[in-house]
């Protein structure tokens, strides 16, 4: 187990295991998006209620977990960077910030183009946009601290602290904005928990299209990660080695 | 020299005495200790001037409009908890201290609070009159920000000791610290605003002192590490 | 503190030097992608005084600051006493007096107030004690004036006096000489003087030939000797 941990640890090595992995993912991630948006938007039975509008849903809802599942993960690893100085960690937090902060964005967007036919307009002060907001905040606050340190030692537990603490707080935020919402709107509330008793023809398309965006999520974390450690590797001899093969 | 004593290890007596010294510090700038109380007027003042001055108006948005400012206030004067204390080297000194730093960080913000949340906390009642705040909603006013703004002195101090090695701060202390102070901001209105309702109150007491609770173990520790990285 | 080894004590032999205090095993430090020192090695035994010697950006600083705990980025072990301090970080900062470049003086405090919480924060003492100890930096007359009021040197000097009231065997003082006046340097060199001779150890960065009675021990981190 602690020889898998420090493997993992090495920065090389995740290089070319995702190498290896990447064509994979990229093979599945397109067979589902395929698979996923044709039965979404050509095949789903249009909502009583909502009409076509409905299969804007499909977007959302993956964008928002996985927006949801960002923060967690930075403080997962900014913890791990803390506490065993692992590189490779504050690699990934690094890196899933700005992706965090896209998904959020998507998330919000997604929200307000699906909120102007329902509700009517393109911004509501509802419980689940305005916490998506702040957590657009709070990413923007980590990436703003990532960049104004300059050491990246420094940054790296800096962001590290801040990201653990603001996971802690996340779910605060949450659930002090829906105690706050309570009165105001319950009109997304209606239309998520209608979600459970629905028959699988919505569903299952929904968790195709899910599995198709985490697959994304992954790609673009996995890009990003390999892109930092070229450049902090820049000066190892296996980088080195790479950017040779790679020009000849 | 003091050959052969053994050194008297008080944690109590280095929490008052740092305590003492940044209440004695502020006490000597007297434009520190102003400052705040100031600017807290000062915004208050903005809001009849940008909204109206109709009473109706003015008395609904009043919780609102002094907690946002407390908020702000607060926030203004985070700048001088540990900027001074880096660069003359007593944050160093504070750092190699054989006591446990989370007392001493703890009392550097308790010192925080006394000196800028406190007043606020002491003139709110006078704003909320001026700002048509229903009376029976006074002392829900004052009890909420006594107990949120040592919260929002604890969360800040983590944002200014993650920044303080920084050479152009700028604004980024407020994007760091503002969205981590949204729940006390939140519950804190609503509490006020509730009562004007009549509607009961003691869960929002509740939650605010939960939230007080989680502040007071987790920020000091918090604020510790990131002086530690701020100062390595 | 175990009373065997307190080298404070006055009949403890001058031989503790075969158990050093502070003993730094193969340090590696990097900066800026630049190694600043691998593998150093060295030692300071109760009663001996170590000048650390380098060029500008040879990482003095930076050594000193490692072997405080105010830096961890770097590999390599550091004991105390024969133990790792960071095992022990309580009682090895106990034992510890560091003045970095900037002197850790408040400017709007008083040197009678600064010097009253520097010592809470190690060991209280009291006010006698302090005005004993800026008497003797020369400081008399000057104990409630704001340090903001006074020189340089004078601020140096309110640092120093912190070397008067602490009880810590391992002094760690970076470029202590830079703002003193003569006379301040002479101070300073008898307060060395002393504390080595009541079994203490110092660890000093300065470029500044000392003219103390004891031996000095010199550590290069420029790895050439260089003339003083």
């Amino acid at each position: 187990m602690w020889l898998w941990f420090s493997k993992l640890g090495s920065p090389r090595w995740f290089y070319e295991l995702s190498g290896r992995w990447l064509p994979w993912l990229y093979g599945a991630m397109a067979l589902l998006l395929l698979v996923g948006l044709t039965w979404a938007l050509l095949f789903v039975p249009e909502d009583y209620q909502q009409g076509h509008t409905i299969r804007i849903m499909y977007i959302h809802v993956p964008v928002a977990s996985i927006s949801l599942a960002c923060f967690p993960l930075m403080a997962i690893a900014g913890a791990i960077t803390l506490v065993w100085k692992m590189k490779l960690a504050d690699m990934v937090a690094k890196c899933v910030a700005p992706i965090g902060l896209w998904f959020t964005g998507l998330a919000l967007a997604t929200g307000a183009i699906w909120g102007e036919p329902i509700w009517g307009t393109w911004w509501a002060w509802d419980a689940r946009l305005t916490s998506m907001l702040i957590q657009f905040f709070l990413f923007v606050g980590v990436i703003a601290l990532r960049s104004a340190i300059e050491s990246p030692d420094a940054a790296a537990r800096a962001c590290a602290v801040l990201a653990i603490v603001g996971a802690i707080n996340v779910p605060i935020i949450k659930y002090s904005v829906e105690w706050w919402n309570t009165l105001h709107q319950p009109a997304s509330r209606i239309s998520m928990d209608a979600m459970s008793p629905n028959p699988p023809e919505i569903w299952v398309p929904l968790l195709i299209m899910i599995s198709a965006v985490y697959l994304l999520f992954v790609i673009s974390l996995l890009l990003r990660t390999r892109n930092e450690i070229l450049v902090r590797e820049r000066r190892s001899q296996w980088v080195t080695d790479l950017i040779a093969r790679s020009q000849s | 020299m003091s050959a052969g004593t053994v050194p008297e290890v008080s944690t109590w007596g280095a929490f008052v005495a740092t305590l003492r010294r940044d209440l004695l510090v502020a006490f000597k700038r007297r434009n520190d200790l102003l400052n705040p109380i100031m600017f807290f007027l000062i915004v208050v003042t903005l809001f009849p001037l940008g909204v109206s001055p109709d009473p109706l108006e003015l008395a609904g948005i009043s919780a609102g409009v002094v907690w946002v400012s407390a908020l702000l206030a607060s926030m203004l004067s985070l700048d001088n908890l540990y900027r001074a204390d880096y660069e003359d080297g007593s944050l160093e000194q504070l750092l190699l201290s054989p006591q446990p730093l989370f007392f001493l960080v703890l009392a550097k913000n308790i010192a925080h609070w006394l000196i800028s949340g406190l007043p606020v906390v002491v003139l709110s009642p006078l704003l909320a009159y001026m700002l048509y705040l229903p009376e029976g909603a006074y002392w829900t006013l004052v009890l909420t920000l006594l107990i949120g703004t040592p919260v929002l002195s604890l969360f800040g101090s983590i944002g200014v000791a993650l920044t303080v090695g920084l050479g152009s701060r700028g604004l980024i202390l407020a994007v760091i610290v503002l969205p981590l102070t949204m729940p006390v901001l939140i519950i804190g209105a609503k509490a006020v605003t509730d009562v004007m309702f009549g509607l009961p109150v003691g869960s929002h007491f509740a939650l605010l002192g939960a939230m007080l609770a989680v502040a007071l173990s987790i920020a000091p520790l918090a604020s510790a590490a990131a002086l530690r990285i701020s100062v390595n | 503190m175990m009373p065997d080894t307190d080298p404070l004590l006055p009949d403890t032999p001058p031989a503790a030097h075969a158990e050093p205090l502070l003993k730094v095993q193969s340090l590696f430090c990097e900066r800026d992608e630049r190694v600043l020192f691998s593998d150093l090695s060295f030692s300071v035994g109760s009663g001996q005084l170590m000048q650390v010697l380098g060029s500008n950006g040879s990482g003095k600083t930076t050594l000193l600051r490692i072997i405080c705990g105010l830096n961890d980025s770097y590999e390599g072990t550091i004991l105390w006493r024969g133990m790792p301090v960071t095992d022990q970080r309580e009682t090895f900062l106990a034992s510890l007096l560091y003045i970095g470049h900037r002197v850790g003086v408040n400017r709007i405090l008083t040197p009678r107030e600064n010097l009253r919480w520097s010592a809470s924060l190690h060991t209280p003492v009291d006010d006698l004690r302090i005005a004993d100890a800026l008497a003797r930096v020369g400081l008399k007359a000057f104990e409630d004036v704001p340090c903001r009021n006074l020189s340089a040197g004078q601020n140096q000097r309110v640092s120093l006096a912190r070397l008067l009231i602490s009880p810590a065997t391992l002094w760690i003082l970076d470029e202590p000489f830079t703002t003193l006046d003569v006379y301040g340097v002479r101070e300073l060199e008898r307060l060395l003087a002393e504390h080595i001779d009541n079994g203490g150890s110092a660890l000093v960065t300065t470029h500044h030939r000392l003219n103390v009675p004891c031996a000095v021990e010199r550590l290069n981190l420029d790895g050439v000797e260089q003339p003083l």
